[in-house]
């Protein structure tokens, strides 16, 4: 008896230590760090001073904004159109639900790719200099943007006097009247030690529960972004790297020749203007001029008249899917921000309750 | 069992070449609007095709048969009188039902490479991120495509060593390992459990397309190795536990 016992051992011990193992992957990831105390201001001054230009990593997004989740991650490959959004729209819409991955090379100002990594396809961003690539697998499509003269040097931030200090001190003034900055409990983020910067909307009136962004404690790159709904436990936003290498990328990965057999589309980016509605993803960039702002802070509000507003968005079976009524019109609700569609066709948007989009709405 | 699985390179490719309609980009399985432009996008577009059933299928009848098989025929017995030892007869089981899945996925590709040859131009090959590599680094990843492949299915045949193990009737192991290869592919598609989704060893069966990126990302690779290599040393000891322990009758 005591033979068959100890032949059913492995079965036990076995199926034990791979659990245990498991478990202690999961832990030894969430390990804490501890790093030399700094306040707000310091840790924003590492931000604005870091120096990093080139890097390649992977970075993950997932969002839990209550939205219903879009089928497109089905390995069959259906197209955009079969939906009837703009496929623009769709697309942006797609990147905010569920979750994605993305490798990201970055070498100086100028030279940039990122690939979203798709079941079975892939979509890059490429640019070299003037040359931006957009390039999608599904549709075997590439289109060339040629960005203006000049932009090859030209940085994120064009004023150059700003010095890491003065920077961190604007962005704090700016913030502080609505908002609480602290720094939480040191974090790992890809392997890296990192600050915590914590923003705590003073406000009761905001869906925004906390934005907490990691800071690399060497090089004081923001590593992650996790953004907090109230009443939701998981993250409703989360955006961070997952794997980082702060070595130049190969130069071969910036150099894109669209492949034999793709559709390309040539377009010549202008004026300055336009550029900016590109960097916007070309949604809500150029109506940017037209819109009502009410409230500030937190409980900003965006109003858009009906006729800036894309009618075939409205129309879209997406949309009117995932729209519920409300009094004085249709809300498209997440757990970060919430949309109302007047009946008179005027969209409300903000990251604030119903009700003050509703007197908003009424207001005028 | 391996030509029957290297029907279906052939008949896609035979499809593809007698229409007269090219698919459009984006229509149809994965890497099908290629096959007329490059041959050797049959052996993908096979690949894909192959994984939810046909290989899982194959690989299940292989490793449900191993004691199930022996069992039912009334040889087990015999095989075991002579002084093999239970452990070694398992082991040069599970271990012919590893080369099965290496040899499983390697026809298919060969196969789509053969019949894509044969039917069309054979060209550098685009890469999921838009890079073209030459025909013969195309070769290479086709390769390592079909090792990945194999590689996935090597949880699934210590399953079906686990299960034909339990039962003296082939045709049970074989459909309860089949199944059980379904059930897992359907679990990982609801979104409701998505906890569950890492745990299962058909999450990574189509993360092959990470080897068709440039540069090639190997998280897949090792994750997917990661994850087979815990289903293989637990089903192979419950498999070991059980097979020592039983009564062998037949």
């Amino acid at each position: 008896m005591t033979r068959v016992w100890k032949r059913w051992l492995p079965a036990a011990v076995v199926p034990a230590v791979v659990a245990g193992g498991a478990v202690l992957g999961t832990v030894q990831a969430g390990a804490a760090t501890d790093l030399p105390d700094k306040t707000p201001q310091e840790v924003l001054e590492m931000v604005a001073d870091s120096s990093v230009r080139s890097l390649s990593g992977t970075v993950e997004q997932t969002s839990e904004l209550g939205l219903p989740q879009l089928p497109t991650d089905s390995p069959a490959g259906e197209s955009d159109a079969s939906s009837g959004v703009p496929s623009g729209v769709a697309s942006a819409l797609e990147l905010l639900g569920g979750s994605h991955t993305a490798r990201v090379y970055l070498d100086g100002h100028s030279q940039a790719r990122v690939q979203v990594m798709d079941r079975l396809a892939e979509r890059d961003v490429i640019r070299n200099g003037r040359d931006v690539w957009l390039y999608s697998s599904k549709q075997n499509a590439a289109t060339h943007l040629i960005l203006p003269e000049g932009s090859e040097s030209e940085g994120y931030h064009g004023d150059k006097a700003w010095t890491p200090e003065d920077l961190a001190e604007h962005f704090l003034s700016s913030v502080e009247p609505s908002t609480e900055v602290t720094v939480g409990s040191d974090s790992e983020v890809a392997g890296r030690a990192a600050y915590e910067l914590v923003l705590t909307p003073d406000s009761s009136e905001t869906l925004v529960g906390s934005v907490s962004i990691a800071v690399d404690s060497e090089t004081g790159l923001p590593l992650s972004v996790d953004v907090e709904a109230r009443g939701q436990d998981a993250p409703a936003f989360e955006v961070g790297f997952t794997e980082l290498s702060l070595e130049t990328p190969s130069d071969d990965l910036f150099n894109f020749t669209p492949p034999p057999g793709a559709t390309v589309t040539e377009r010549v980016v202008e004026d300055h203007h336009a550029k900016h509605a590109k960097h916007a993803k070309g949604d809500r960039g150029e109506h940017s001029k037209d819109y009502v702002k009410y409230g500030s802070g937190w409980e900003t509000v965006i109003g858009l008249p009906a006729d800036e507003v894309p009618p075939e968005l409205m129309d879209s079976p997406l949309i009117a899917e995932t729209a519920q009524e409300v009094d004085g019109g249709r809300l498209l609700s997440s757990a970060l921000v919430n949309v109302l569609v007047t009946d008179d066709g005027r969209v409300f948007a903000g990251s604030v309750p119903l009700e003050q989009l509703q007197a908003a709405a009424e207001g005028r | 069992m391996l030509a029957a699985l290297a029907a279906v390179p052939v008949l896609i490719a035979l499809a593809v070449r007698l229409s007269s309609r090219d698919p459009g980009p984006g229509q149809g399985p994965p890497f099908l609007d290629r096959v007329s432009q490059n041959g050797l996008f049959i052996a993908l577009t096979g690949m894909v095709v192959s994984i939810p059933l046909f290989l899982p299928l194959t690989v299940s009848v292989a490793a449900g048969d191993t004691i199930a098989g022996e069992a039912g025929h009334g040889t087990l017995r015999y095989l075991l009188a002579a002084p093999a030892g239970r452990i070694r007869l398992l082991a040069v089981k599970y271990a012919a039902a590893v080369v099965f899945c290496l040899a499983a996925a390697l026809s298919v590709a060969t196969a789509g490479v053969l019949i894509g040859s044969a039917l069309f131009d054979v060209g550098p090959i685009t890469l999921l991120s838009g890079d073209t590599i030459s025909v013969g680094e195309s070769l290479l990843r086709l390769f390592l495509v079909a090792c990945y492949v194999g590689l996935s299915l090597l949880g699934l045949a210590a399953i079906g060593l686990f299960i034909s193990t339990l039962t003296e009737v082939p045709v049970g192991a074989m459909a309860a390992t089949a199944v059980l290869a379904v059930v897992s592919q359907i679990l990982d598609n609801l979104p409701q459990l998505e906890w569950l989704h890492p745990w299962l060893f058909s999450h990574h069966w189509l993360g092959f397309a990470d080897l068709l990126r440039q540069p090639i990302s190997w998280d897949s690779f090792a994750a997917n190795g990661l994850l087979q290599g815990g289903y293989i040393v637990v089903f192979c000891a419950l498999a070991y536990s059980r097979f020592a322990t039983k009564d062998v009758l037949s």
